[in-house]
């Protein structure tokens, strides 16, 4: 039904904020340093500084440096496993209705 | 942000028929998981599987609404999630149409399904793929 480990769960923590959400819809778009992220949310530099840790400890974002500037970005792999978790959230039911089918066709046919 | 699940599929069986697949603890346990359930509101109940990295493996429900044959809802409870479960019977020309929707996706993990099935589509579909193919690139191995 879902699979999620002990590090999935600093990136459900990390994602809970939307501040963080807008952070890596950001990165997800291009690289970017701090100074512009705080330019595009109405954020102070220190909170978007702070929200970077949280991501960067969850392993969803990468700082390198560029002359004087840190830039940021998305980390795709970290993300891939609660992705894969809710897509295997949806997928339950589906296959569960599916088995509810096999169910209802077998009954019938002893019945029968 | 609340997310909600909905799926509708039609069976070539009478409404009374898929009741009882919903509502016997023998029949729950062949298409759904094991369980103590009991056809009754109020009635606390249980859904035992293979316990996996992550999950417990366990499903704490309750049932909220009974109107047999035509809808029931339960609180379905795991781990870190607290939702509800609402299955709703409708007859066909041809059978049943069950439509079971699974509501309240809310705290970490709602937010997450939230995200990710709603804004997050086109973002996962062509950046993140890219980046991932480019990360196990990088990284030198696949997950």
């Amino acid at each position: 039904m879902s699979r999620v480990t002990r590090a999935d769960d600093a990136v459900f923590r990390a994602i809970s904020d939307p501040t963080r959400r807008r952070i890596l819809d950001a990165l997800a778009e291009s690289e970017q340093a701090v100074g512009e992220l705080v330019a595009l949310f109405d954020v102070s530099q220190p909170a978007v500084s702070q929200h970077l840790r949280v991501l960067a400890d969850a392993g969803l974002v990468q700082a390198r440096r560029d002359g004087r500037r840190r830039l940021y970005r998305l980390r795709g792999r970290r993300l891939r496993a609660v992705h894969d978790w809710s897509a295997h959230y949806a997928r339950f039911w589906d296959e569960r209705l599916h088995a509810l089918g096999r169910h209802l066709d077998a009954r019938a046919e002893r019945e029968s | 942000m609340a997310r909600t699940l909905v799926f509708r599929v039609d069976y070539a069986h009478p409404p009374a028929a898929v009741w009882d697949a919903l509502t016997t603890r023998e029949a729950l346990t062949a298409w759904l998981m094991e369980n103590d359930f009991e056809p009754r509101v109020g009635h606390r109940f249980s859904f035992r599987s293979k316990p996996m990295p992550g999950w417990s493996g366990i499903v704490d429900c309750e049932v909220l609404e009974l109107d047999a044959p035509r809808r029931m809802v339960w609180r379905w409870r795991s781990d870190w999630i607290d939702t509800t479960v609402t299955f709703t019977l409708a007859a066909t020309a041809t059978g049943t149409r069950l439509e079971l929707v699974h509501d309240g996706f809310e705290g970490l993990r709602g937010h997450f399904v939230s995200w990710m099935m709603r804004g997050w589509n086109r973002l996962l579909r062509v950046r993140l793929a890219a980046r991932i193919a480019e990360d196990d690139t990088t990284n030198g191995s696949v997950r």
